[in-house]
């Protein structure tokens, strides 16, 4: 494995749960001093396998061997010992503590928790070039600047060799490229970077090595210097891509949800008033799909609330199909014909601790078949929800399982399944293929589209700008909670829609022809727009993607039937 | 996959996860055994022999008169664990329960005293009165939650010192007792309720079981169905379960806020009537106080749900009944009853977190366990076509 | 769900039938009711109030009373106490145990006990039993009411807090605002007018009922004193049980005024030994000497029944003289005894005005 050393070294991993096999003969070899990353689908085995190299769960056979010594992990403690740290998807920072107090929390035995500690995090933010200031506030940062503090904590604790989960995510495309500046600057001072990614063109940019999981397996490595984001996408999936098709316009011109000069406006902490949103006014026709661009935390959320009814408005109209709703409650704005996929699924989605049939019935309980008159009906719930979770292919052992124990993407596809179910008028999608695996990414975007053809009308938001390219008609910016720049998807890159992002275009956004058919090119290939029903069982028609795409085709066929 | 059988049609007992039953039972019985030897090691101490004492319980609970006694506990405190447990089901504290059923007990038995009526007539109306007091008594502090965002827990805390107060005020000749106090004593009470409105009560061997255990029997089932089979009690556990969700999905928070709270002191109200109704016929200051704080014990220990309630309640009227024959029968000290009943709701709430914890990660593993299985099973089909 | 709500209606309809199941049950009192009527000596029985023995005053005085006919008459006894916050019917399973194991007579001590006693008695007619300071007109014959005249020994606190006071303003303190305590503090009044009617009484009481801290909060009765001592009140009588203390503490601590104890002579007590030089005299309550005279009335098989009220007469009630401060008043006080003995002067039981 090249002139390097080996910094991490996996041989034969088997990991059985009672019955299974989770992992098995699992062969990795991460040189030291490079990015590695880690491909695979959700459920594919990467997180078991990251367990076990964090110490958080011992594999039943197989070696680890870190940095050419066999080793091994009893608890995370063993892995952070050896060099190892972790930075998770979801940041594990005290919000109301200084970037200081978080970083030394739980490590004051290491340089101490005063002016010595701070000395230490100024090296170490000035050594990887990572920015990072020790006196701000936690709460004050943003969501990148959080992530530099992760990043720092567990250089702080004296890790060499950093496991990475989904960095992006959370990143608009300036903190992607920034993060991956910070990234090649680990590795040019011999920090060696495990990254779990499924963005291909991510991986493509900032891996020295890669290695594609499937069926808890390694299924081979590449060189991103010679694969093509295709080869990669196949690797994954385990089969020929199809070649995604055109889609045809299914925007009518009757109006079906219409904003009128909203405004909301929220006293802080300190009682002074903040105007959330501003004047902001849209329509969306039946068969059209909306997308809002902006960087999180410049009213999207709110919008959503306002127009969901848990937020009340200052002023201004939200009109459903020809009805004026603002004043109504929520539950009646969900039965006039509302879906919602809400931003966050464990907190505004689902009932964690309850079992799948109760959480089907959430938010539709006045509705059949959930209810005759005020009595609930579980039985038809249930009965419901089978079919939901055949209908939309959610992967769970039965409907008597806790929402918490299921995948990310079974949970959305679940809360997709549920509210399609009720026949609404209106999609609010927020964030919908967030922490979601890429199998299900592709199936959802296909449910998303099938709305559309439905004839329903679709808010989309999201972080992820490909995303909204993709699949939306009309592209809208917000920010500072205004509607500030509009963009058509066929002719916007995501460059150019990151930039009136941060306030810096306003108005209608026209991105210049070469870029835009260099772009096009990506964005097909991101989101297979085919519109074709799937044939098989068997892979055929799902799309590839070096964005979030990639995906196992077998989900989508069963989506679709 | 799992998913194409007809789930919905197999049965209750497949249905609940055997492991997980067991793990559930095993956080109390494990509170119990530690409460019996800290209790044990508290007797050894001050030079008293623990079994004992614990024979003298088992004994008086084997006989008829000491099932009675107990079944009589068991039917008000399991009023008060219901009446508890339904604003714990939407994470509402009501520790006012105290106060309402207070209140509630003596408004009823003033009316007792003032309207006599024939029983069908009177009964209901004095159940329907002190469920009336007790909801509004914690509509207050319903009020101030949903309005001013006051916590519950703090305002019903409050209203207890001030039921305190309330009853003080009411409770003298002249207002709600007789105006012409006829014994010299220490006691005021409330003029004697009509013999109307006597509720039945069962005579056995070991004396007159309180008929009153039919309506707590009611409301058991009646607090299940109304959760499980409503759209109401769906709309209150998905406000216990995570609020953000429920107000996303329609649930208005306030008015289940306020309802609840309503609904949690109307059945409070109903904790002083058995004795109220079956047994004293007057509302003074032996009225028995305290019986609120029993009923969170009881929801806790019963984990919130009508069965545990039962078993929970049964529990402790056990260790209260019992608690009376030891002093009389071995010169025990009957406070070691608290320490046990104290030691009991720690071990338990803790245990119970455990159980919970665990029982999540161990589903989530499992249901992981299985999707893999079935995707090695297709896997090995795929091969084999 | 539809199955756990039946599993419901099962396992609570279940305790239903281990009602019936109870029913056939040996009853615990069984084995044990040795029906001891005919022993040789008497066997009583003592239910306190919460406190029992050792609370340094009402429930104390009982035990004391019970202590001496033990030694005097050799009787047989058994004690047990109340518990803090217990239902109506754990005292009447606490009478009924007594009963059945052949207590006779059983002494409640306490109005606490009032609805037990009645109920436990009528199913026991053969059961003699009293009860401290409480009585009703529904009591069985077998319950014998054992009731102090306090009003009378607060009349000779009132005759002593008027001769002392040389700002013609005297203080009361009741611990909760009772029909009892009312009866104190009617007689006090009365007792004062009789000297001199110009005097005024500053009446406080700490609590009203159903709160009952008012004779158990020293610091609630420091306070009112000290309120009282403000308003130029120079000899206080307080009527509140143990948070009379706080009182006593409260005017100790102001030269020139008295304070006046209630039920024992409080001067006595080692607690307030020191502060003896304040303390003017104690309105005597001799709980001992009634449950002494009830004891010797069963074992002459000539029982008292009925409202029994232990007066000036009996020696139920009186001034204690410890410290010797009011022996200059001995002149006055013994007429007043005459007079209240001979019927020359009723002591009201309900304050007037005020």
């Amino acid at each position: 494995m090249g002139t390097a050393n080996a910094a991490v070294e996996l041989r034969g991993i088997t990991k059985r749960f009672p019955g299974v096999v989770a992992n098995h003969d699992i062969d990795i070899t991460v040189r030291s001093g490079t990015v590695h990353a880690l491909m695979g689908e959700n459920g594919a085995g990467k997180s078991t396998l990251m367990k076990i190299l964090y110490g958080m769960q011992r594999p039943d056979e197989g070696t680890i061997a870190v940095n050419g010594e066999q080793v091994e992990f009893s608890t995370p403690g063993d892995a952070i010992a050896r060099g190892i740290g972790m930075v998770h998807q979801h940041f594990m920072l005290a919000d109301n503590f200084t970037v200081l107090e978080n970083v030394v929390l739980g490590g004051e035995s290491l340089y101490g928790i005063g002016a010595r500690a701070k000395a230490k995090i100024k090296e170490i933010s000035d050594q990887y070039g990572l920015n990072v200031r020790p006196d701000a506030l936690v709460e004050d940062l943003g969501v990148a600047e959080r992530q530099r503090v992760e990043i720092l904590k567990v250089l702080y604790r004296g890790a060499r060799i950093l496991i990475l989960d989904e960095p992006t995510a959370v990143l608009v495309p300036q903190e992607v490229d920034a993060l991956f500046g910070n990234l090649r600057e680990l590795k040019s001072e011999g920090v060696t970077v495990i990254f779990i990614s499924h963005k291909l063109h991510e991986v493509l940019s900032v891996a020295d090595a890669i290695t594609v999981i499937r069926r808890g397996t390694t299924v081979g490595d590449a060189d991103p210097k010679k694969v093509t984001a295709r080869e990669l996408a196949e690797l994954m999936v385990g089969s020929e891509l199809p070649s995604p098709q055109s889609r045809e316009s299914t925007v009518t011109d009757v109006e079906m949800l219409k904003v009128d000069a909203l405004r909301i406006a929220k006293r802080d902490a300190e009682g002074i008033e903040r105007v959330v949103l501003d004047d902001i006014s849209l329509t969306i026709r039946k068969g059209e799909i909306l997308g809002i661009a902006g960087v999180e935390g410049n009213g999207q959320a709110e919008l959503v609330e306002a127009i969901m009814g848990m937020l009340p408005l200052d002023s201004g109209t939200v009109t459903l199909d020809g009805t004026d709703v603002s004043r109504e409650l929520t539950r009646a704005r969900r039965e006039a014909g509302i879906g919602y996929i809400p931003e966050d699924r464990h907190r505004h989605g689902l009932l964690l601790e309850a079992p799948l049939w109760e959480n089907r019935i959430l938010g539709h309980v006045t509705e059949a078949p959930n209810s005759k008159g005020f009595r609930l009906d579980p039985a038809a719930a249930r009965q419901d929800t089978l079919r939901i979770v055949q209908e939309y292919d959610v992967r769970t052992p039965g409907i008597e399982v806790t929402a918490a124990s299921l995948s990310g993407g079974n949970q959305q596809k679940l809360i997709i399944g549920r509210e399609m179910s009720h026949k609404p008028k209106l999609l609010i999608a927020a964030h919908p293929t967030r922490g979601v695996d890429v199998g299900a990414q592709a199936q959802i975007w296909e449910q998303i589209r099938s709305a559309q053809r439905e004839g329903l009308a679709v808010l989309l938001i999201s972080a992820d700008l490909d995303e909204l390219i993709g699949l939306s008609d009309a592209i809208r910016v917000i920010y500072r909670g205004k509607l500030v720049a509009d963009a058509d998807p066929a002719t916007v890159t995501a460059e150019d829609l990151g930039t009136a992002m941060t306030g810096a275009a306003r108005g209608h956004i026209e991105s210049d022809e070469d870029a835009l058919a260099e772009a096009a090119v990506i964005v097909a290939e991101d989101l297979g727009r085919s519109d074709t029903p799937p044939s098989d069982a068997q892979p055929s028609d799902t799309p590839l993607g070096d964005t979030d795409t990639t995906d196992t085709a077998a989900d989508d066929a069963q989506a679709g039937e | 996959m799992t998913t194409t059988q007809p789930a919905a049609k197999r049965g209750f007992l497949q249905r609940i996860d055997r492991e997980r039953l067991i793990l559930g039972l095993a956080a109390p019985v494990l509170a119990v055994v530690i409460s019996v030897l800290i209790c044990s090691v508290l007797l050894l101490t001050s030079g008293k022999n623990p079994i004992d004492a614990f024979h003298i319980m088992t004994n008086y609970a084997s006989a008829s008169d000491g099932q009675v006694s107990i079944l009589n506990k068991a039917t008000t405190y399991y009023l008060a664990g219901v009446a508890v447990a339904f604003g714990f089901r939407m994470n509402l504290f009501n520790i006012g329960a105290d106060g309402q059923y207070r209140l509630a007990a003596l408004f009823a038995a003033y009316v007792g005293g003032v309207v006599n009526l024939p029983s069908f007539i009177e009964i209901p109306l004095l159940l329907i009165v002190a469920m009336l007091v007790g909801g509004l008594w914690a509509a207050i502090a319903g009020i101030l939650k949903v309005t001013r965002g006051v916590s519950e827990v703090i305002s019903t805390i409050m209203l207890n010192a001030i039921t305190t107060g309330v009853i003080g005020v009411l409770l003298v000749p002249g207002i709600f007792a007789p105006g012409n106090a006829g014994g010299v004593s220490n006691s005021v009470q409330t003029k004697l309720m009509a013999p109307s409105s006597d509720f039945f009560s069962i005579t056995t061997q070991g004396g007159s079981l309180y008929g009153f255990i039919i309506i707590a029997v009611i409301v058991g089932v009646a607090f299940q169905l109304v959760l499980s089979r409503t759209r109401f009690g769906f709309d209150l556990r998905a406000t216990g379960r995570s609020e953000s969700a429920a107000g996303a999905s329609g649930v208005n928070v306030k008015r289940m806020v306020l309802t609840s709270m309503c609904v949690s002191g109307a059945l409070a109200g109903l904790i002083g009537m058995p004795d109220l109704l079956t047994n004293s016929h007057y509302f003074g200051q032996n009225f028995q106080p305290g019986l609120g704080f029993t009923g969170i014990a009881i929801a806790l220990l019963g984990r919130n749900t009508p069965i545990g309630i039962g078993f929970a309640a049964l529990l402790w009227a056990f260790l209260d009944a019992t608690a009376v024959m030891l002093p009389l029968q071995g010169n025990f000290p009957p406070e070691i009853v608290n320490v046990m009943q104290g030691t009991i709701v720690i071990c338990v709430v803790v245990a119970y977190e455990l159980v919970r914890r665990y029982g999540l990660k161990r589903q989530q593993q499992k249901v992981g366990a299985q999707l893999a299985a079935q995707a090695a099973s297709a896997e090995k089909k795929e091969v084999a076509a | 769900m539809r199955r756990t709500v039946k599993l419901a209606a099962v396992v609570l309809s279940g305790s239903l039938g281990i009602a019936s199941l109870a029913a056939c049950g040996a009853k615990s009192t069984d084995t044990t009711s040795a029906g001891s009527s005919g022993g040789s000596g008497i066997k009583v029985g003592m239910a306190y109030d919460v406190g029992g023995r050792g609370d340094q005053g009402f429930n104390d005085s009982a035990a004391a009373g019970l202590d001496k006919a033990k030694t005097d008459f050799g009787i047989q006894t058994t004690e047990a106490e109340a518990k803090t916050g217990e239902a109506d019917s754990d005292k009447q399973t606490r009478l009924e145990t007594l009963v059945t194991a052949g207590y006779n007579p059983i002494i409640a001590v306490g109005f606490v006990y009032q609805a037990a006693v009645e109920k436990v008695a009528k199913e026991h007619p053969n059961t003699k039993f009293a009860i401290i300071d409480s009585d009703s007109p529904t009591q069985p014959s077998n319950v014998t009411s054992l009731e102090f005249t306090e009003q009378q020994s607060s009349y000779l606190a009132g005759i002593a807090a008027a001769s002392k006071t040389k700002t013609k303003h005297v203080g009361f303190i009741g611990g909760v605002q009772s029909e009892l305590i009312k009866k104190f503090e009617a007689g006090y009044r009365a007792g004062v007018a009789s000297v001199d009617s110009s005097i005024s009484v500053d009446v406080t009481y700490l609590t009203t009922p159903p709160d009952f801290s008012g004779f158990s909060d020293p610091a609630k009765g420091k306070e009112a004193a000290q309120g009282q001592l403000d308003k130029n009140d120079d000899v206080i009588y307080a009527a509140a049980g143990a948070s009379g203390t706080g009182a006593i503490q409260a005017v100790a601590s102001k030269p020139g005024a008295w304070v006046i104890g209630v039920d024992t002579d409080q001067a006595k007590q080692p607690a307030l030994a020191k502060y003896q030089g304040s303390i003017l005299t104690s309105a005597l309550k001799n709980v001992n000497t009634a449950v002494y005279a009830y004891i010797q009335s069963v074992k002459n098989n000539a029982p008292l029944t009925g409202v029994q009220r232990f007066d000036l007469k009996s020696g139920g009630v009186g001034l204690a003289t410890t410290g010797g401060h009011i022996d200059d008043l001995k002149a006055k006080l013994d007429a007043a005894t005459q007079q209240i003995t001979s019927g020359a002067i009723t002591v009201p039981t309900a304050p007037t005005g005020g």
